[in-house]
């Protein structure tokens, strides 16, 4: 990060006079906060997908991931998504669910991304002679008994003697 | 006994007996029996699918008696929203995605006419060096030029730069090919092609849920272009089969990115249809100032150089050998009957490269598309350099292949 140097030097007030307008914006450590989500709709494999501030700009998130996480980007693309006004709560109030800009960023040198399944489906395998798996083996025995008899074809038991 | 004599003669003298008109030829006599009610067809104007494709059928028919000019009008007649394809795209790996719209195959290299080391004329490529010379001496050295904008550089060094070449070119070659004399030589000229490909659900609208074939545009302004009035040869005959494939994209246009507009379809190949000079021979394109090689590699957009040259070359050459088809009176229903060539050079003033392009179909449309095997071929080389400097009225580093290949592209003919 950037350091800055206080300088020792004279304080004769008629010298320097900064009270004229603020000092240039220096970003020293951005309050950005990025958030990779998965496309909803299918993307090409070198296309990320974010959810970025809606005062960040193309310029902003290229920099951000050159810099802070050296991703090399090639090509950004923004669009803010307008949430809606419509909702109202207990009190008849409108309730606004805040606007977010998504930023499509494009991965230089042929790189790919494919964002991954945080929720795997488990096979649900209970250990021997644990209270689960008794358990499971209740249900299923409840299961099977509320089914009726298959060889009757679906006819209810409304048909019958 | 007695009752057998009592038998009448009647059921034999009669030709309209039972057991004579009892015929065992049913089948052949139907097929040549005049039928007595009309053939059973869906109907033309019922709300149903049968009809609709009734109707399209019946037009198709109707069009194929038509004119070229007719079957044009009635094509291109319907705006609706299409995609426009712009052979300069910033989108990356544009030309995979175009290659998929055009059912093109890229083969690297040129073809075997050209690769085959042919022993050219020592003097007449000394005569186009010359040439090439002279034009960029002109422009660099010779003419005192201002500092433009950053943008209109290529404008200001590198188009008539190119205008000299190709014209003092043409008109040098004109004593070896006798097809450059009659050929026609056009700057800035329009070309414009439309086309149907593939299929999409309409997602929103009144319209939502149905399918649509997806409808795309090419508007393209090439430096120069040359037309001649025969057909050049064909690289490889129009059912041979080509090794590379074409590579299929099943996302959506848009997320390349390609954006739609709706506005007049054309199809032009740089003259109107009753010009005698309608077969395209070879084209010149300059890279404009934004995809110029420092400006691409201040983006971090190096790799992307070659991808834009592609597709640059693809979509070109596909929309003027798919409007010369459509001149001659080629559509998606009626396939081309004889392949159709063209050559094109992009040039940013120092790199050069080279593209070949053969149309061996034109049934793009999702209803023609079925059973086409055929698909259209174009071999493309890497920007090779001209030179490597200029100094004081010099040129530094000439290569001699590059103006091999520009002397064999223009010298090449049709057979008489």
């Amino acid at each position: 990060h950037h350091i800055r140097m206080i300088s020792e030097g004279s304080c004769d007030t008629e010298d320097w006079r900064n009270d004229l307008g603020n000092p240039q914006l220096r970003i020293f450590r951005p309050t950005f906060n990025l958030t990779l989500v998965r496309p909803g709709k299918e993307q090409p494999p070198d296309t990320v997908q974010f959810r970025i501030p809606l005062e960040m700009t193309k310029f902003d998130v290229r920099n951000y991931l050159e810099k802070i996480y050296s991703v090399p980007v090639a090509a950004v693309r923004t669009r803010i998504q307008y949430c809606t006004n419509k909702k109202r709560n207990h009190l008849n109030q409108r309730v606004k669910r805040p606007d977010y800009k998504v930023a499509y960023v494009q991965l230089a040198q042929q790189q790919t991304f494919q964002f991954p399944d945080i929720f795997p489906e488990k096979d649900q395998k209970h250990e021997e002679g644990s209270v689960e798996e008794m358990q499971e083996k209740f249900m299923e025995d409840e299961r099977q008994r509320q089914k009726s008899d298959p060889r009757r074809g679906g006819v209810t038991e409304w048909f019958g003697l | 006994m007695a009752s057998c004599s009592r038998l009448s003669l009647h059921p034999f003298l009669s030709s309209a007996s039972v057991r004579l008109a009892c015929n065992r030829n049913v089948q052949v006599e139907a097929s040549t029996a005049k039928s007595l009610y009309p053939p059973i067809v869906p109907s033309r104007t019922a709300k149903s699918k049968a009809a609709k494709r009734r109707v399209v059928t019946e037009f198709f028919e109707q069009l194929r008696s038509c004119t070229a000019q007719e079957k044009i009008r009635a094509l291109t007649r319907v705006q609706r929203k299409k995609y426009v394809i712009y052979p300069h795209t910033f989108a990356l790996n544009a030309d995979r995605w175009y290659q998929h719209y055009t059912k093109t195959t890229f083969l690297n290299g040129l073809p075997e006419k050209y690769e085959s080391a042919s022993v050219v004329d020592e003097s007449v490529l000394s005569e186009v060096r010359a040439v090439v010379c002279n034009s960029i001496l002109q422009e660099h050295w010779h003419a005192k030029k201002g500092r433009t904008f950053i943008q209109k550089e290529q404008e200001q060094l590198v188009t008539p730069f190119l205008r000299n070449a190709v014209c003092g070119l043409k008109n040098l070659l004109a004593k070896e090919s006798r097809v450059l004399t009659l050929s026609s030589l056009d700057f800035d000229p329009q070309v414009n092609y439309y086309w149907l490909r593939g299929e999409r659900t309409i997602p929103e609208g009144h319209r939502r849920g149905r399918v649509e074939p997806m409808r795309f545009q090419i508007d393209d302004k090439p430096h120069s272009q040359i037309r001649i009035p025969q057909q050049l040869p064909e690289f490889v005959p129009l059912e041979a089969e080509i090794s590379a494939e074409v590579p299929v994209i099943t996302l959506a246009p848009d997320l390349l990115p390609l954006f739609r507009r709706q506005y007049d379809n054309h199809i032009f190949i740089g003259a109107k249809l009753e010009d005698p000079c309608c077969y395209g021979h070879t084209q010149f394109h300059v890279v404009p100032d934004r995809f110029r090689r420092d400006k691409m590699s201040k983006r971090g957009l190096s790799d992307q150089v070659e991808v834009s040259l592609r597709a640059n070359g693809i979509a070109s050459l596909f929309a003027w050998t798919g409007a010369q088809a459509m001149y001659q009176g080629f559509w998606s229903e009626e396939d081309v009957s004889r392949p159709f060539v063209s050559q094109a050079v992009i040039t940013d003033g120092q790199f050069f490269s080279f593209f070949c392009y053969q149309l061996n179909t034109l049934a793009l449309s999702p209803s023609a598309d079925g059973n086409n095997s055929r698909k259209n071929v174009c071999w493309g080389t890497e920007s090779m350099q001209l030179y490597e400097r200029i100094t004081d009225g010099d040129i530094v580093g000439l290569n001699d292949a590059v103006l091999k290949l520009l002397l064999q592209f223009l010298l090449n003919k049709p057979q008489c």
